[in-house]
Order: structure tokens, then sequence, then C-alpha cells
């Protein structure tokens, strides 16, 4: 199998992280990432991310603010690298000083998530009182020369908040807001029924966002990543398993998508003890779902075959308990039923906190 | 709306980024975009001070082009890229462009 060159990485740096929303698509095993990977480690991962041809290094976690003089040594070593870096942040340690630091050492963006569009709905679901902070974040970030994006994620209880954070977000001058409807894995699959919207709230929400997409074309981009379980094809995961795309989480071990490491039927190997480029080209998890050879039917004789990879591993694995399962999503899959399950199971209910 | 006296400026997080293989791709957030000949070679020469007219004037040069042809790309590609928000424009105050 030749593997293409990835494009774009994830560095999560930790999985510790002061809010609990019970969405958070990291694994429930957070106790098990505790052996982090040390500072050399990281930055040997970055130069070998570069030679590999990676262009993109987006830093996360967890909450990669955690870690303030880790993050800035890794941005400043993936600016020399020529790469383009992206931190994804919920924003709550994100004061001035730190700004100006991760600015001078040349990050490109950042993504700035809040909870809800006021404080007691935010801090609901964050677990925490930090809606003001995050917004006085955002302020800070957006009066800086660096791209800025307020990132919202949608779920069963905010669903009807998308007009309110559209104007919110024009109040505050944003140029890029994304609207991320939550995808179920990790904690959110383990809240799916009370996170999973009701078909007629999705309509409702997909109609305002179209309609705010036109208004305001050329003075902010809308990004809107959609309720796969609503969808009739399932989402490109990852454009191809181990195509474009790896991450790396906070033990150091390799995935080629973030919520992979529930694919308990996969070892992934680690940085600690292999090149990243031995991972991406040789190892046993990276080949298994490359390129169509795995795929079985209806993938192998699909016309989409190309166009969505079979959709996604993790999602398979998860409804089925096989990786190599078409993505149930699809309306074509044999087990359609079971996605078609999750929607009548999906009500109000109580949420459970992400906690390590 | 964009005219040829327009000045393009690569908007906050955009960057252009030469390959090994000599290609080039628009580097923007949560996103890479590869760019044909004629969009990289016209992204390369947005400084913040030359007109929309003047990279059109420049690529002919390079390119051997049709006048027509060339301003009529170079602006549609102007007019793309500020819909996506990747550029954006200030009028000219310098005639020379």
């Amino acid at each position: 199998m030749n593997a293409e060159r990835p494009l774009s990485l994830l560095a999560e740096l930790t999985y510790r992280c002061n809010l609990q929303c019970p969405y958070c698509y990291n694994p429930l095993d957070l106790r098990a990432y505790s052996d982090e990977l040390g500072e050399a480690d990281w930055l040997r991962v970055v130069d070998e991310a570069a030679a590999l041809g990676v262009l993109q290094i987006h830093f996360s976690g967890g909450e990669p603010t955690l870690l303030p003089d880790l993050l800035v040594k890794l941005v400043k070593r993936a600016h020399a690298q020529q790469l383009y870096s992206n931190l994804i942040t919920q924003g709550t340690f994100l004061d001035d000083g730190l700004l100006d630091r991760l600015v001078d050492a040349g990050l490109d963006h950042v993504q700035i998530s809040i909870q809800g569009v006021d404080a007691d709905a935010a801090d609901d679901i964050a677990g925490t009182r930090v809606h003001d902070r995050k917004i006085a974040a955002l302020e800070r970030a957006l009066a800086r020369n660096i791209a800025v994006t307020l990132n919202y994620p949608l779920h069963r209880r905010n669903m009807s908040t998308v007009a309110e954070v559209i104007a919110l977000a024009e109040r505050l001058g944003v140029r890029r807001l994304e609207l991320a409807n939550v995808q179920l894995y990790g904690w959110a699959f383990l809240n799916r029924n009370a996170l999973l919207p009701a078909r007629w709230q999705i309509d409702e929400a997909y109609a305002i966002v179209r309609a705010a997409e036109s208004r305001l074309r050329g003075t902010m981009e809308i990004t809107h990543v959609l309720a796969d379980y609503f969808e009739q094809y399932p989402k490109p995961c990852m454009h191809g398993w181990g195509r474009r795309f790896l991450t790396i989480v906070p033990d150091g071990r390799v995935l080629p998508c973030p919520a992979a490491a529930a694919i308990t039927s996969l070892r992934f190997e680690s940085v600690r003890h292999r090149s990243l480029a031995e991972i991406w080209e040789s190892s046993e998890a990276f080949n298994a779902y490359r390129g169509t050879a795995w795929m079985p039917e209806p993938c192998r004789s699909c016309p989409r075959k190309q166009i969505d990879f079979g959709g996604c591993r993790c999602q398979a694995f998860l409804h089925t308990g096989d990786a190599g399962a078409t993505d149930p999503v699809c309306e074509l899959s044999p087990q359609h039923v079971l996605v078609e399950a999750a929607h009548r199971s999906a009500r109000e209910g109580t949420l459970i906190p992400r906690r390590v | 709306m964009k005219n040829s006296h327009d000045v393009p400026a690569l908007a906050r997080g955009v960057r252009i980024r030469r390959l090994d293989d000599g290609s080039s791709v628009l580097l923007i957030p949560e996103g890479i975009v590869k760019l044909n000949q004629t969009a990289a070679a016209a992204l390369e020469l947005v400084n913040g001070t030359r007109t929309i007219a003047s990279i059109a004037g420049a690529l002919r040069d390079r390119f051997a082009a049709a006048a027509d042809s060339i301003d009529a790309d170079v602006l549609e590609l102007f007019g793309k890229m500020n819909q996506q928000g990747w550029v954006f424009f200030s009028s000219s105050t310098d005639s020379h462009g």
C-alpha cells in the first residue's frame, strides 16, 4: 500500500481540561493518557511532521493552554518549519500575556469555543463559571493580528440558539464562525441520547444558517459542520483513513482519526518508539483501512467510494463492533437500522459531565 | 465591488506557501487550497500596494498571454478569493500601482 503524504497533524498535548463538556469527543479512559509526551519528543515530532510533508498543525487536547510554555515552544518550532499553526482552545487561560507570546511565536489562527449564548446556559454545559472569561478572551484575540474562529458546538439542548449565536458573532466582529454539530464519539457517544437533536430542530437550524450564510457573505464566513446522523451519505471522514490527517494523542500514540482509540481491534504505535514517517507509512493501524481494498459491499461497488471513503471507521466500530463495516450512517448500509434506532432513542435527558 | 484599481491583500491567517515540487498552496484557517499556476503567480505578487491591474500586467509579461483574458482571469480570481474571505481590498491611492 503506497501512502500519500499527510497534510495535517492534530497534536493533542494533554487530555486535562478545566471544563466538563458532556459532548467532548475525548476518550472515556482519560486517566490512561496521564503519561504525557515531553517537550523533546514533541519538538522532534514537529520536525518529523514537516519532513513528511505536513503543512498545517493543530494544537488541541484537552486544553492545550494548560501547558503554555510547551505550546509556545511548539508554535515557534512549527513556524520555523514553515508550518501553519492553529490553536484549538476553550479560551479560559488565554490572557494578554499568553496571546502575545503565541502571536510572537508565529501562531496563524486560533479557534475559541463557547458553550452557549449566555453565561447561565453556557456554564451549565461547561460545568463551571467560565463563559464571561471566554468572551473576554475572544475579544482579546480579535484585537490582534491573527485569524480567529468562534466555534459553537450544536446539540439537542442549544440547537434553538443558532440565530442568537450568529447575532453574537456579528456583534463581536467575528469573521469566521464554525457551527459544529456535535460528532458523537467519546463522551458525546456516551451522552448521545440527550445530545442527538430531533429532525425538526436540524431542519430549522439549517434554514437559519443558510439564510445567514447568504446575508453575511463577504463579512462573516460560516462553516457548518453537519450532523451526519441526519445525512443520506456518510461524511468523508478524515478524507480517507491514513490519507491526509494524523493525530498524536497525549501519550504519544499516533491515530489516523482523533476518535480512533475507541477501536479496540487496532493497536496504535507511539512516536516514543518509531518515527512518524514509519508509523504513517507502514504501521498496521494506518494501513488497515487505507485505500479501497478493505471495503465490504455496498461500499466496494459504490460510485461514491472515492467521495466518502466508506464514512467513519470509528463510527462503524462504535455501532457495529466492526471497524471495517460500512458507516451505518449511510442509508445504503445493511446496518443503517442502528442509526435509525439512535434517532428513536434521542430525548431530553441528563448529560454526564466529562470527568477524569 | 472589486475593480482593477483595487489593491488586494491576504486576510489574517492566510498564507501562500511554495512546496518542494514547485507548486503552491494557500494555507487558510483549518484548510489547504491547491493553487493553479496563474493563481499562485497572482497571489505571490500580492504585497498590499500593487493593484489588480498591475498584478495582471506582470502576469501578461510572464506568461505572454492575451491581455483581455489575463485581466478577466485575475479579476475573477481575486473576486472569488474575496468572497471566500481570503483576500480583501483597499482602493488604490497610488496611480503607479
